[in-house]
């Protein structure tokens, strides 16, 4: 840790939370709120009701600076394990002093609740209380004086490095954070304000502001039904991420998930429209078309590639284009002239509104909620089916490890489809199901996309294939001069990434994911373009990429509550992630050896002495 | 209309000129960057910002004038909207600038958050300034066509020739760039040093040539000039800021300047061809004779076409797209 960069952290820290607003004693609709900051209440809308009086706060602010500037001194004083062993303890407190005031807090608005109910109030005055920007820094000033005890020990800065992957998308979301908070400063006035606000005042709310802003949008981890609604909009994400990261992986760059995902829903539409026969055949048909769209529409552009040496960045943005001229051809009139001859499409609802018929209830993809065994809101069943399904099919897999591959995965299979039945017979568990539940659209293509994760995680680093895919994303000359076909292998690659975000139109057409089980026009093909972000963030990792959807899915499902409630656009998450692309791909503005594999290994070899050479990705 | 006449031969020749002109400022900035050794595909995005600080600085500058007099032009108003939007398109070149010369990143990558971050926030900011996510206020002071700056040529202007040639003056500096740059790139010592740094910045940089300078001097150059495009399509064609305005011009561009082979005269070839089509289509479109639907995808099957037919024989810059390493 550098001499002079630790007193200045500490520095930031102590101002901050001078004018931080530590506590928001009461929010009301439109974000106005009552602030508790250090040196007093902010009351920036003049709302009127009681404030839990915090005599505290001004002792607890000097306590902090008091942490701060000793966390100074022992960076400047002290070195090696002296050092890191009063670190640890310095966290240590601020961690306790956290809680502390947290706890103090929340029974401080219990108390004034209680006692204006006793009064005979109707409604506690107190409602939607929280913890704000000040408490945040606390818990993150505590953990970062955790974290730098680390660093003092032993090979503590090897560890980061070794985590540059999860490092890297950290460090880069807080700088999107901060530059959104930034322009969110700029452009919204305090919610509620009137004149004569002082100075201070004015610097606590609008970092209040900031906060509120990102609470909102962080806003929907808090609840179960906002945990269903980000992960309906994390199932299109975890596609189009994927198929992004499957062509990052071959040194390909898939602009194209847009338009593979719209020719997933044309091909989806038509198969849901017109395949006749049972259910159990017509459904996979149906979620195999859209796959098969995608794959022909990302093909192209990898053939293209291939034979002719074009770029595949601007042939998939070309494809975008074409591919939602095709779709305005199937979807925006019942009939076109060609040359004067009319064509009618049956394919088209009848009227201005561009939108398919209802597909079939044979191509429907059930909801999630029907998954799990209940029938609608009220009291129902919890079917063990799909949990002891899951159940069964990790477990084989991870114990069957000394089992050759193909047969490991068939048996894993094998006992998914058993854990399936056997869970189907058992009597379920009884459970509530409130209405907020059953009218989020979470679909079975959500279980599809698990599957689309476990299937890239096994082609990627399970199969020849993939080997030889990666071999042509690290160095494709060597690969060639090893025998792999770089021009079979690209169309494959860009023809695979193309039905991952094909799929993702399951959940849109077969899945209901909006509202309907159609393809209308309205369909967000634009999730394609979040793809690259969520390939990005998640560093192209199965798991990565499935925490990164999930994390854009909350990102845009408080974005709507950001649109209500504050009058800033949604469109602030977009500028969210494109920032996280800008600074991942700038490797989060840190040193290089956190970005290049070659510099990250010779790095450890110097700060950890006798380190083995790390196995480079 | 006729598709033979010779109105529709003039409205044909007419809008190919307006078609084209975007597309020219902008592969002729593109030529800078990548003449420098940087894919910059964040042009897309450079029109957007171009197109939106045009818009919003003549909209802030005109609206105390106007509302003292409705009827009132200034003639240096909409010229300080395209100073703004060379400012901005700077700005916004620099930020990929930065992060894939100083920081080395991968450059398509970089470019690719630049377009997102275009597609964002104009939105965020036309919900500040003007209560919608999609379109900014009307401007009254656009930047018309020649016939409004040489009243005493009004008679030769209502000629077929006169209409063809009854441009805006950024269409006139856009043809007149061809030439500009063909000297600079190729008869002045700045324009070898740019191409040198393409081509081989090793050598360059032997010869003490900052390559780092350099390359950036030739991304911001082709921010300058995408903003000019911008510009052109918010107060020069139309009268306001759209949102995704540039509707793929920019990449449309990048495939013009491989097709034009990274020359001046090449690429005023492709973009005609591209401002040809795209005049046709828009002509076409209103006939009825196929749905409009696929006849505006013919620009982007044209550019897969012409990228497939043609790169073979296209000579890149050999250092393009490789961040220098000192």
């Amino acid at each position: 840790m550098n001499r002079l960069l630790a007193p200045l952290v500490s520095l930031v820290f102590a101002l901050l939370l001078a004018v931080s607003p530590w506590f928001v004693a009461k929010r009301s609709f439109g974000g106005r709120g009552v602030l508790l900051a250090p040196f007093g209440v902010v009351n920036p809308s003049g709302a009127r009701g009681p404030v839990p009086e915090l005599g505290w706060i001004g002792v607890a602010f000097w306590g902090w600076v008091a942490l701060a500037v000793v966390a100074a001194l022992v960076f400047l004083l002290l070195n090696g394990e002296r050092r890191a062993r009063a670190l640890y303890l310095l966290g240590a407190i601020g961690l306790v002093a956290f809680g502390l005031e947290a706890f103090l807090f929340y029974h401080l608005v219990d108390a004034v609740n209680a006692a204006a109910l006793a009064e005979g109030a109707r409604r506690p005055p107190l409602r939607r209380h929280s913890l704000s920007l000040g408490l945040y820094l606390q818990l993150f000033f505590a953990l970062y004086l955790l974290v730098a005890a680390r660093m003092s020990q032993p090979a503590g800065r090897g560890l980061l490095i070794r985590y540059r992957g999860v490092v890297v998308p950290l460090v880069s979301l807080l700088l999107a954070m901060v530059a959104g908070g930034v322009l969110v400063w700029i452009l919204r006035p305090i919610p509620g304000v009137r004149e004569g606000l002082s100075t201070y005042g004015y610097l606590v709310g609008k970092f209040d502001l900031v906060t509120y802003t990102f609470q909102l949008l962080f806003g929907p981890v808090l609840s179960l039904p906002g945990l269903f609604q980000s992960a309906v909009i994390a199932t299109p994400l975890i596609f189009t991420g994927l198929s992004v990261a499957f062509g990052f992986k071959a040194g390909l760059f898939n602009i194209g998930a847009p338009g593979q995902l719209v020719m997933g829903a044309v091909f989806a539409m038509f198969a849901g429209l017109y395949l006749p026969g049972p259910r159990f055949l017509v459904l996979p048909a149906a979620i195999a078309a859209a796959a098969l769209g995608g794959a022909v529409w990302g093909a192209i552009p990898g053939w293209l590639k291939a034979r002719f040496g074009a770029h595949e960045v601007i042939n998939t943005i070309m494809m975008n284009y074409v591919a939602v001229s095709v779709m305005l051809l199937l979807l925006s009139k019942n009939e076109w002239s060609f040359f004067g001859h009319v064509v009618h499409f049956p394919f088209k609802a009848p009227g201005y509104e561009p939108k398919s018929l209802l597909i079939h209830e044979t191509a429907r993809i059930p909801m999630f909620i029907q998954m799990l065994g209940f029938k609608g809101a009220g009291p129902g069943e919890l079917s063990l089916a799909l949990p002891l399904a899951l159940l069964a099919l990790l477990l084989v897999y991870y114990l069957g490890r000394r089992m050759e591959l193909g047969r490991r995965v068939i048996a894993a299979l094998g006992a998914g489809v058993l854990g399936y039945l056997v869970g189907g017979v058992l009597p379920g568990i009884p459970a509530q199901v409130s209405a907020d539940l059953v009218s989020v659209r979470l679909n079975g293509s959500f279980v599809i996309a698990l599957f689309a994760v476990a299937f890239y995680n096994f082609y990627m680093w399970r199969t020849k294939y993939g080997y030889e895919l990666r071999a042509v994303g690290l160095a494709p000359k060597a690969a060639e001069y090893a025998g792999v076909n770089i021009t079979a292998k690209l169309v494959l690659t860009m023809a695979i990434a193309g039905a991952l975000a094909g799929l993702a139109a399951t959940h849109y057409v077969l899945g209901g994911g909006i509202d309907e089980y159609r393809f209308k026009q309205s369909i967000p093909y634009t999730v394609g373009f979040d793809g690259i972000a969520v390939a990005l963030m998640g560093q192209n990792t199965p798991v990565g990429v499935t925490l990164a959807a999930f994390l854009f899915g909350v990102l845009l499902t408080g974005g709507l509550q950001l649109n209500i409630q504050l009058g800033i656009s949604r469109e602030l998450v977009t500028v969210l992630e494109s920032l996280i692309v800008l600074f991942i791909a700038a490797g989060g503005f840190l040193p290089r050896y956190f970005v290049e594999p070659l510099l990250a290994t010779e790095a450890l070899k110097r700060l950890e002495p006798g380190h083995a050479l790390e196995e480079v990705r | 209309m006729d598709v033979f006449s010779s109105a529709f031969l003039v409205a044909l020749v007419a809008g190919a000129l307006r078609q084209t002109t975007p597309l020219l400022f902008t592969a002729l900035g593109g030529m800078f960057n990548e003449r420098a050794g940087v894919v910059n595909i964040a042009l897309e995005g450079i029109i957007n910002f171009g197109a939106l600080a045009a818009a919003v600085t003549v909209q802030l500058v005109e609206a105390p004038y106007l509302a003292q007099d409705p009827n009132v032009r200034i003639w240096w108003i909409p010229w300080l909207g395209v100073l703004a939007a060379m400012v901005v398109g700077t700005l916004v070149a620099w930020i990929h600038a930065v992060v894939s010369i100083r920081y080395r990143a991968d450059q398509i990558v970089s470019g690719t958050a630049v377009n997102m971050l275009s597609f964002g926030l104009p939105s965020i900011v036309l919900l500040f300034l003007y209560h919608n996510t999609s379109d900014s206020k009307d401007i009254a002071h656009r930047i018309l066509p020649m016939d409004a700056y040489l009243p005493f040529l009004r008679d030769f202007f209502s000629t077929p020739v006169g209409r063809i040639l009854d441009q805006s003056p950024l269409v006139y500096l856009a043809f007149l760039l061809v030439p500009v740059t063909y000297y600079v790139l190729f008869k002045t010592p700045w324009g070898l040093r740019l191409r040198s740094v393409g081509e081989n910045p090793e050598a360059a940089d032997s010869l003490g040539i900052n390559v780092f300078w350099m390359r950036y001097q030739g991304v911001l150059l082709s921010g300058v000039l995408a903003g000019l495009a911008g510009a052109y399509l918010s107060i020069s064609e139309l009268n306001h800021f759209t949102r995704l305005m540039a509707a793929g011009r920019g990449f449309i561009a990048l495939a013009a300047l491989i097709f034009g082979q990274w020359h001046p005269l090449g690429i005023l070839g492709a973009t005609l061809l591209f401002g040809f089509a795209e005049a046709f289509r828009i002509l076409i479109e209103g006939t009825g004779i196929l749905p409009s639907p696929l006849i505006q995808a013919f620009p982007f099957v044209l550019t897969m076409l012409v990228l497939a037919g043609f790169i073979g024989r296209a000579r890149p810059p050999a250092a393009i797209g490789k961040p220098y390493e000192k």
